[in-house]
């Protein structure tokens, strides 16, 4: 098999802030080098990664996954329109049973079905008993399927092999963010997805200790002789240099993938647009966890881009021994260690004759990053880079 | 004997998760690597597919052990996940990782197996992580492939693999901590068992099996010219000593 990983690194400050908390309120932390970290936890990144997909319009919505107990409905839809002469009684029986036939268990829920009896209202459509993840594609798929078999539709699932073409629909040609960060469904095992990214949980290159703010609010109408707060409390943040991971096997979601949303497109394309979508995202997104608190706002100082052939390596290690601030902050001295540790980790363990760097940077304190690889000066511009570069590898393995 | 070798893993990184008995809403882990951890590490990187028991079989068949270099510290994850579309909240879990912790673990077997996995791990299918996804390692795991040896000698001659602040920090250890299988002759008597013998990483049906395990201890192989984890300026040695004397 022919194995490309991608890994991604990325330098970033916030503010006094608080992304992602645990039960007390509290931001995350976790003990590196023996020292007590800020840690995100990649959970929140990546669902952050997940909203930026859509918000920041970087993937067609018909390349993003739907996920839905309303899948019925939506796949009744579907079939309407291929062919408006279906009514919408029949539309709905054929979706559902398709749906049960790819392996998704649907019910009528019993609140809806009570209350339309009670409204001498027809019956409502079933709906799957889960959230169920699907993309534009395998909806088509099944829709034509569900039309072939418009006959007789419990006859035509019934046969063996249309229901293995039911299975099959729903396990290939994966949306975009199925694809990357997998799909689990509580009953339909055998159509998990394997996901192609694994997100390291991000931490900071420094101790951090958190710290508390009390605060008090005033009450405005409170015009009483008895002065004082309205109420009191305590929020926890921190503030920290942040280094964070993500190792995309390129390979996995070409797999994951299949042949893409159209066929009058190569196949390289939607892997292509996937992964620029997802260096984009990644550098890009922010947890938004008290952000109207803190305005934790900010962008990745330094990125480093690596596209290689053999296994993905994450630059952590560097970090081990936290960074100390010498009053100047921490991000000099982070990328300093960096640019040394990812030259020195890569003459032992890399592969320099087939492994493309970049590299997209802020600033005079992150200048020893520059010699890593070549420079681009915008991250829509990083992302091409390797995205025109993963086509390239697809098409012509190194 | 003469067709047996012997696969070194390093694990290390900021975070690992090696669950045995986790189910539903608490992930918990246990002080070390499990097998079941560390042959789908293995499978992982030789693109076994989940569902594969014929080809996972012989990995599963490997001896394995695993030594505790930096016991690391472990520290809870309180998660929670809201409805994709609703935005209700869904069941809150907690996750327990492993903190700065470095384990040694091997892999002992039929030489050809152990060459075709040392070579996967270098051009691994599915990367590695150290139990849980979201824990990559630190540094590529593989600490390379011996011949015409046995795990229990792997285990005792590798050197300690502590990081740099730890060694500072603790004095070495006059041994270290060995979990291993026992081997074909051995007394299973003192040993304990765990359910992490993988059977099928099936999604549909993940099974494990019992397996025992003996706990033993190794004297710390320091590396040669490491006599002192401190270099060659130690002023607290003397103090040391004293303690030493007066114990």
């Amino acid at each position: 098999m022919n194995r490309i990983f991608l890994d991604v690194h990325a330098l970033q400050t916030v503010p006094p802030s608080n992304l992602n908390r645990d039960d007390t309120g509290a931001p995350k932390t976790a003990v590196y080098g023996g020292v007590p970290r800020a840690r995100v936890s990649s959970q929140a990144w990546k669902r952050a990664i997940r909203t930026c997909f859509a918000d920041e319009h970087l993937l067609d919505p018909a390349e993003l996954g739907v996920r839905t107990k309303k899948i019925v409905e939506l796949l009744a839809d579907r079939i309407a329109g291929l062919d408006p002469a279906v009514e919408r009684e029949t539309a709905l029986k054929l979706a559902d049973e398709a749906v049960r036939a790819a392996g998704f268990k649907t019910e009528v829920p019993k609140r809806k079905a009570d209350q339309a009896k009670k409204d001498d209202a027809p019956v409502p459509a079933p709906e799957a008993k889960y959230l169920v993840f699907l993309s534009s594609r395998q909806l088509d798929g099944m829709a034509r399927l569900a039309l072939e078999g418009a006959a007789d539709i419990t006859a035509f699932l019934r046969k063996k092999e249309n229901k293995a073409r039911a299975k099959e629909l729903a396990d290939t040609r994966h949306s975009v963010d199925i694809a990357l960060f997998g799909r689990m469904v509580a009953d339909v095992a055998d159509i998990n997805v394997d996901a192609a990214v694994q997100v390291a949980h991000a931490l900071s290159v420094h101790r951090v200790d958190n710290e508390s703010d009390y605060y008090t609010a005033v009450d405005d109408e409170n015009t009483d002789e008895e002065t004082g707060a309205g109420m009191i409390g305590t929020i926890d943040f921190n503030s920290a240099t942040l280094y964070r991971y993500a190792a995309l096997g390129v390979h996995l979601l070409a797999d994951n993938l299949g042949q893409g949303l159209r066929d009058d497109e190569p196949r390289t394309e939607p892997v292509r647009r996937a992964v620029e979508a997802f260096v984009q995202a990644f550098v890009d997104s922010l947890p938004t966890g008290k952000i109207n608190t803190f305005g934790h706002h900010t962008e990745p100082d330094a990125v480093v881009v690596k596209l290689r052939t053999t296994r993905p390596i994450s630059y952590v290690a560097a970090f081990e021994d936290p960074v100390r601030s010498d009053g100047g902050g921490h991000l000099r001295e982070a990328a300093d260690r960096l640019a040394a540790y990812a030259s020195d980790v890569e003459r032992a363990y890399g592969d320099p004759d087939t492994t493309l760097t970049w590299v997209l940077r802020v600033g005079p304190a992150t200048q020893k990053i520059a010699d890593l690889g070549t420079e681009a000066s915008t991250l829509r511009e990083l992302a091409a880079a390797v995205g025109q570069a993963v086509t390239e590898r697809l098409e012509k393995p190194a | 004997m003469s067709h047996t070798g012997v696969l070194v893993l390093r694990l290390a990184g900021p975070l690992q998760s090696w669950g045995a008995s986790s189910r539903f809403t608490r992930r918990t882990t246990e002080s070390a690597p499990t097998k079941s951890g560390i042959v789908g590490l293995l499978a992982a990187a030789a693109g076994i597919e989940r569902g594969d028991d014929t080809r996972l079989a012989p990995l599963a068949a490997l001896r394995f052990g695993v030594r505790i270099d930096q016991p690391g510290t472990r520290i809870r994850d309180f998660h929670t996940a809201r409805h994709g579309v609703t935005g209700a909240s869904m069941p809150l879990s907690e996750r327990f990782y492993l903190a700065d912790a470095v384990f040694v673990a091997a892999v002992e077997g039929d030489q050809r197996l152990i060459a075709g996995l040392h070579d996967a791990l270098r051009s691994p299918v599915y990367a590695p992580f150290l139990g849980r996804r979201s824990c990559p390692p630190a540094e590529p795991v593989d600490l390379g492939r011996y011949e015409e040896t046995t795990l229990e000698d792997a285990l005792t001659s590798v050197p300690w693999q502590a990081s740099a602040w730890y060694r500072r920090r603790h004095r070495s250890p006059q041994t270290l901590t060995v979990l291993r299988e026992t081997t074909a002759t051995e007394s299973t008597d003192a040993a304990d068992v765990l359910r992490d013998q993988p059977v099928s990483f099936d999604a549909a049906h993940r099974r494990h099996a019992l397996r025992t395990v003996v706990t033993t201890a190794v004297p710390t192989p320091l590396p040669a010219g490491d006599g002192s984890p401190h270099g060659t300026h130690d002023p607290f040695a003397a103090l040391d000593d004293l303690e030493n004397e007066s114990a």
